[in-house]
């Protein structure tokens, strides 16, 4: 039923309906505010930049994909376009050789409520331990197990071998599990 | 299979009184794990885990459901919450707005046009395009100061051959014209003046010189063609000798049939 919709969905945005495309920014709203917020891990970023997915998401609406092939699609336009707009702005992420004290300043609640709503519960503890792993773990740990994709899909998205994110997934659990610990420590929760 | 099922399992592994590698040498959860391959899957990431669990005493995060957990498990089932995040109020509506007066997508044709302007328009495009005209050139020539002298010698030569009669046959031309424009005798006192003349010789001039106009250009057509039949000639010389024809395959030699 509910691909059922989402294939009405696509093919009224690809006709270029205009209700069709307000449910569907409304539908995908979250999740792609959430797949540019794992990039750029700040609110207004991830705000800037999850606008800046449907603007291309709508100029591309005659070539969108559909049927099962739409949510792979769809989250490597969010992806091309999240490392266009890390690329710009010259963001970088936290290295993986950062200490854990620096993770663990970052994941401090920070001064706006929001943020401070944000990092105050498990999710921020997760949201902050993600933005600690290198990069390619942290996307693999997004795509894989936080939206669900397969990991044929994940190496697809990700240009890589089916090999490597299948030995990389095992990895970066391990690696992220490691950091909340590490984080929970430093905040005197452990 | 063992009598242990997977929660079982599983339990006594995140046990925090029991040490990863006394649980898998366990012969029951050895057994069940030979028969479970979700089971193995889980031992996959929580084996890889054993370096921290052993690394940290027990009692320091008795009290930390994620250490209780081992952390694997509880992340997993914890991080399909981050899949959407409330993005605040006013989101969706700056986003149709932003899109609202945005045309479809253009074609190929438009969109590369698009790209091809975005790179023209960057600064360093000129030291760019100045970089691969130079590299062709001497790709194609062999070095700058040798394909201007060849050329400028060439075309030297092809002018002079076509354009020497011609320009010969011109001033002869231009030496009567003049020699008929030339101041004659003078005109005795009472004599009719020759005025009468004077049109006809001017019309007769402007013939000549348009005639001679045609000419040149012909020539100068002419010249030009050969210029170019030449370069033809020369880029064919120069791709056969980078890239030759396939030999001919060669007869077999004809066997005396006695």
């Amino acid at each position: 039923m509910e691909s059922n919709d989402l294939s009405t969905l696509i093919d009224g945005c690809r006709a270029g309906d205009a209700p069709a495309w307000e449910a569907f920014v409304r539908r995908f709203q979250g999740r792609m505010f959430a797949l540019a917020y794992s990039y750029v891990g700040d609110r207004e970023d991830a705000r800037d930049l999850a606008q800046e997915i449907f603007v291309r998401l709508y100029e591309a609406r005659a070539q969108w994909l559909t049927g099962d092939e739409f949510l792979p699609w769809l989250f490597r336009v969010a992806r091309n376009r999240s490392v266009d707009f890390l690329r710009r702005r010259k963001v970088r992420t936290p290295p993986a050789t950062v200490d854990e004290a620096a993770i663990a300043e970052l994941a401090d609640p920070a001064p706006s409520a929001e943020a401070r709503a944000l990092d105050s519960d498990r999710r921020g503890l997760l949201h902050a331990a993600l933005r600690g792993l290198s990069a390619i773990n942290r996307e693999i740990v997004v795509l894989r197990d936080v939206h669900g994709l397969s990991i044929q899909q994940v190496a697809s998205i990700l240009g890589i071998p089916l090999g490597t994110v299948k030995s990389r997934a095992s990895r970066a659990r391990v690696e992220l599990a490691e950091r909340v610990l590490a984080l929970a420590r430093g905040r005197g929760g452990g | 299979m063992s009598g242990m099922t997977c929660d079982s399992v599983r339990a006594a592994a995140l046990d925090p009184d029991i040490h990863p590698r006394d649980w898998m040498q366990r012969p029951e959860v050895a057994a069940h794990l030979s028969g479970c391959e979700n089971c193995r899957d889980w031992l996959e990431a929580f084996g890889a885990l054993e370096h921290l669990w052993a690394a940290e005493p027990a009692a320091a995060f008795a009290d930390s459901v994620l250490a209780r957990t081992c952390g694997v498990d509880a992340l997993l089932a914890e991080l399909p919450s981050l899949a959407e995040i409330d993005p605040g109020p006013g989101f969706a509506e700056r986003v149709l707005l932003a899109t609202s007066q945005r045309p479809a997508a253009a074609g190929w044709l438009v969109r590369w046009a698009g790209a091809w302007r975005a790179v023209v328009r960057r600064p360093r495009f000129a030291w760019e395009a100045a970089y691969v005209a130079t590299v062709c050139w001497v790709l194609v020539f062999g070095n700058p100061v040798g394909a201007w002298e060849w050329s400028a010698s060439r075309i030297g030569a092809v002018a002079r051959e076509r354009l020497g009669g011609p320009v010969k046959e011109f001033r002869a031309d231009l030496e009567s014209w003049r020699a008929q424009w030339a101041p004659g005798p003078a005109v005795a006192p009472g004599a009719a003046p020759q005025q009468a003349d004077a049109v006809p010789l001017a019309l007769r001039a402007w013939q000549a010189g348009a005639a001679q106009i045609q000419r040149g250009t012909a020539y100068v057509f002419d010249a030009l063609k050969h210029a170019w039949t030449s370069i033809g000639e020369w880029v064919a010389w120069l791709v056969q000798q980078i890239w030759p024809p396939p030999a001919e395959p060669q007869a077999s030699p004809v066997r005396s049939t006695q």
